[in-house]
């Protein structure tokens, strides 16, 4: 009805399809399937950052530290200090080529459930400033 | 419905299975053991943003998710 209503002129309903297939593609595009499935398994405060900001924090399992994880697939997680900035960075990431949704719900798994052990995989770089806090 | 979800170049792959149907169940259990023994990581939801890394096959979890071995960068 909406789409082919006598009334609408053909290039309205060829621009409005196109605009619905690309809205189609986008919410069904890997990157945005990586987001949604990330987005349901951060708790509701990490979920709230991540919306605001595209990063959100986490508890290291093992020693307590604090890291944030922002939106991406590399040199991504940072070590907090406890006031918020970045003490050091920690790059590691799943072997394969993931989209950023996946990776950081990744890195998030490893850091609550196996901190030490993902961080001796890991490789540190200094942090870059300034950084959002 | 119960559901392995493996993280893969187009975001993820979900594999549905019936616990009660018995050949499902196994080739599920079969799926958990292939992945794991590749290396992959799986893990549960034990509730809102709480997750925890399962080592066997727990046929009545929900939402099993797999993930590549991680690698330093």
């Amino acid at each position: 009805m909406l789409l082919f209503g006598a009334r609408r002129p053909m290039g309205s309903r060829l621009q409005t399809l196109r605009e619905l297939y690309a809205s189609f593609i986008g919410e069904n595009s890997p990157e945005a399937r990586g987001r949604h499935l990330l987005r349901a398994w951060l708790s509701p405060i990490q979920l709230a950052q991540f919306d605001e900001h595209r990063y959100f924090d986490v508890v290291g399992c093992d020693t307590a530290k604090r890291y944030r994880i922002n939106y991406g697939t590399a040199a991504n997680v940072h070590e907090l200090d406890g006031a918020g900035t970045p003490r050091v960075g920690w790059c590691f990431a799943p072997s394969a080529r993931l989209v950023p949704g996946d990776v950081m719900l990744a890195q998030k798994i490893a850091l609550e459930t196996n901190e030490n052990a993902v961080l001796a995989v890991a490789n540190e770089f200094p942090p870059r400033m300034p950084f959002n806090r | 419905m119960p559901t392995q979800i493996v993280l893969d170049h187009s975001g993820d792959t979900r594999h549905e299975f019936d616990a009660a149907d018995l050949e499902a169940l196994a080739k599920a259990e079969q799926r958990f053991k292939k992945l794991t023994g590749k290396g992959f990581t799986a893990a549960t939801r034990m509730g809102p943003g709480e997750v925890a890394v399962v080592r066997v096959f727990a046929p009545t979890a929900q939402e099993t998710l797999f993930y590549p071995r991680l690698v330093g960068g």
